[in-house]
């Protein structure tokens, strides 16, 4: 056998999702179907068929359900993952908002897939964009790597008693889920001692002892109560995942931060990304410094809580910065831009310039041209409205599929 | 960096043969990546993979438009204009396609920016396994060859690894192997230089203006425009009705998915070539046995 074999293997992002989701001891998983997350419940499933994985995995009618059944059996206290995508997440946005009222712990991996109208199967961060506040913490992966280690790290960052809400890890469809490349797989007795089995610090449903978990309250200031306590919560998981991350880094060597610095020290000019095509926007870096042109990227591996300070500290006494949305939330623009403005409001050493730049959508490339027309943009434009990444051959393309469907 | 990009139809392995490339590449100590590009396409349909091996951490994703070596797996693709395999390869992109037919022919014939490497591995694929149909050893074991940076040994393996993940084991793995001795044995490296890094330039993009919403949202008003999509060449079996036996009973034209057998003026069932995708699912159906199954390549083979 040879010896690259015995430390990785080539996996996709979604076997790498099963992967993370194994080594954690999974006990229970409701799965539905979607392109392109499909292939993570269907390894899990074959794992729970051939005694891999020892617990219940349960197709269910629809994510709705799906959410809901994660939530309740998260509240009984056993591990539980679950995984969607676009417009099946969208059809569980309700429950995800409920269980994550719940306050219980579990993970779920979301593989992003632009939403309709018109249709697509291919990525942008919409869909994930759209569970931003259900009060989920969210963790976005950059490599198949990545999406591995943050499952595994996400149950011990949700099951922290000082937390004790769901952990979202987002990968990006087709680009990340189905790219495969060599990931590390954690020897399964380092992973147990990582993330030993799931003890509920807080009281949980058992047979013949009743208990409620989602009470109505009226008036407000009891609703206001426990909705500041998610929100504190949510604030704590930053310190829990820098805790987190270190016990990782220990033990399996692989470091991580809520932002990746990318040659931000000494950058003029700084990419914020998020995803699988910071890959991209790393590339475009090293290009432009090789063209005189001192660029950085600052990457976003939380998403939720925002880790605001460390995104000013990183951007601080940078004079211009491009935040690339690959979303849209139509009359506003990027949905993460607004985000780095508030962000960087009140420093003193804030940039000169934030360029909101909406780009990636439905599959489509981001070219590493793109990137200089993103710092041409930073140099001489006053425009209000974002930059928009749509070329002649985009237009072209439009207009030939336009006289098929026009008569 | 070496990029590989390979074209066939779904269900040939093309998938597969960019994952040989990809696990062979890994286990001789390169960085590596591999990537299918599908959408809601099915059998016959044309598909396209990606493999990257490189020395270095790979900082690209998706798909690869400029491709350094270009993997056909299936030479009708080279006349089908929405597939378009050659697009984005220039002179210096190392060409292989699985043909019998003259290096110099095909190149003139499909106007190909180089004379191509050719071997014929449908007709190995037959021998050893077979099965025309599935090529994802034989392809494999071509590029993985071509490059030069891939030992026998660590193909072997990787192969391997792939069928394992499929279940595929004992003596089919062993035909299998033995495909891929004969491929690495048929073929010799060729020289892949690695590109220059071009310089970046700012990209064309344009400013939209507002459009009336008929013009602005995605309305359709168009009709019978699918028949513009034609999908005649994703067969790999033909099916031919035999006129002299058959009785008009209609049960190929009722079942027929895509709509693509018409009843003639004389009631005889008449099938457009153009769209139909080859499922044979008409020849199944008929109670007489009229419709005969054909390959559509040159094999003068029925299938088995």
């Amino acid at each position: 056998m040879n010896s690259n074999l015995n430390k990785k293997r080539m996996l996709t992002g979604n076997k790498a999702a099963a992967w993370g989701a194994r080594l954690a001891g999974i006990e229970y998983v409701p799965a539905f179907p979607i392109t392109p997350q499909t292939e993570i419940v269907e390894t899990l499933s074959q794992w729970f068929a051939d005694g891999t994985l020892q617990g219940k995995f349960t197709n269910m009618d629809s994510e709705h359900s799906m959410f809901m059944a994660a939530g309740a059996a998260a509240a009984t206290g056993v591990r539980v993952f679950t995984a969607s995508s676009s417009q099946g997440i969208l059809h569980g946005l309700e429950s995800i908002y409920t269980v994550a009222g719940w306050r219980v712990p579990f993970v779920m991996v979301n593989v992003s897939r632009a939403l309709a109208t018109p249709i697509t199967l291919e990525p942008d961060h919409n869909d994930v964009m759209a569970t931003r506040d259900c009060g989920l913490i969210q963790l976005h992966a950059e490599t198949c790597q990545e999406v591995l280690d943050f499952v595994l790290m996400g149950y011990k960052i949700a099951e922290h008693p000082l937390v004790s809400i769901p952990v979202l890890v987002n990968l990006d469809g087709f680009v990340l889920s189905f790219s495969r490349e060599p990931v590390m797989i954690p020897d399964e007795k380092a992973a147990l001692e990582f993330l030993p089995p799931f003890k509920p610090v807080q009281p949980v449903f058992r047979a013949s002892q009743p208990m409620a978990r989602a009470s109505a309250v009226f008036g407000g200031g009891t609703y206001t109560y426990f909705r500041i306590q998610q929100d504190l919560a949510a604030r704590q998981a930053e310190t829990v995942f820098n805790e987190t991350a270190r016990e990782f880094a220990e033990r399996f060597g692989r470091t991580y931060e809520p932002v990746e610095r990318f040659h931000v020290d000494d950058a003029e000019v700084v990419f914020v990304m998020s995803n699988s095509f910071a890959t991209k926007g790393k590339s475009a870096v090293l290009k432009l410094r090789k063209q005189g042109i001192k660029a950085g990227l600052l990457k976003l591996s939380m998403f939720r809580p925002f880790p605001g300070e460390a995104i000013a500290n990183a951007l601080a006494g940078c004079q211009k910065v491009a935040v690339i949305d690959q979303n849209l939330a139509p009359g506003m623009g990027g949905i993460i831009y607004p985000e780095i403005v508030t962000a960087m409001y009140d420093k003193k050493d804030r940039p000169k310039k934030i360029l909101s730049v909406v780009g990636g959508l439905g599959g489509k490339d981001i070219k590493e041209d793109d990137f200089l027309s993103i710092v041409e943009r930073l140099n001489d434009s006053e425009s209000k409205r974002p930059l928009y990444l749509f070329d002649e051959g985009d237009w072209s393309q439009f207009q030939q599929l336009q006289k098929i469907a026009l008569v | 960096m070496l990029r590989v990009r390979s074209h066939g139809r779904g269900g040939q392995g093309i998938k597969t043969a960019s994952q040989i490339m990809g696990t062979a590449a890994f286990l001789s100590g390169y960085q590596s990546q591999d990537f299918p590009l599908y959408g809601a396409e099915r059998r016959g349909a044309p598909i396209v993979a990606f493999t990257r091996v490189s020395q270095k951490t790979i900082l690209e994703r998706g798909p690869i438009s400029l491709p350094d070596l270009l993997l056909i797996g299936d030479e009708t693709l080279l006349e089908d204009p929405q597939a378009a395999p050659i697009c984005g390869s220039d002179e210096q992109t190392v060409l292989f396609i699985n043909s019998e037919k003259d290096p110099q022919i095909l190149k003139g014939s499909f106007n190909l920016p180089s004379l191509p490497v050719t071997c014929g591995l449908t007709k190995l694929c037959l021998q050893y396994l077979n099965d025309g149909m599935v090529r994802s050893t034989a392809l494999g074991a071509a590029g993985a060859r071509l490059t030069g940076r891939i030992s026998l040994e660590d193909l072997l393996e990787s192969v391997e690894i792939e069928l394992d993940v499929m279940g595929i084991a004992g003596q089919p793995l062993q035909s299998n192997l033995d495909l891929v001795r004969e491929v690495f044995g048929a073929l010799n490296p060729v020289t892949i230089k690695e590109r220059e890094e071009s310089a970046l330039s700012p990209s064309k993009l344009m400013v939209l203006e507002q459009k009336e919403v008929q013009d602005a949202a995605p309305i359709i008003t168009a009709t019978r425009n699918m028949v513009q999509r034609k999908t005649g060449n994703w067969r790999i079996h033909r099916p031919e009705i035999d006129y002299e036996d058959c009785n008009n009973c209609m049960i190929c034209y009722a079942r027929c998915p895509e709509g693509v057998i018409e009843m003639d003026p004389e009631g005889k069932p008449v099938i457009d070539y153009d769209h139909c995708k080859g499922c044979m699912i008409c020849a199944q159906e008929c109670p007489k046995h009229s419709i005969k199954t054909l390959w559509e390549m040159d094999y003068e083979l029925e299938p088995q």
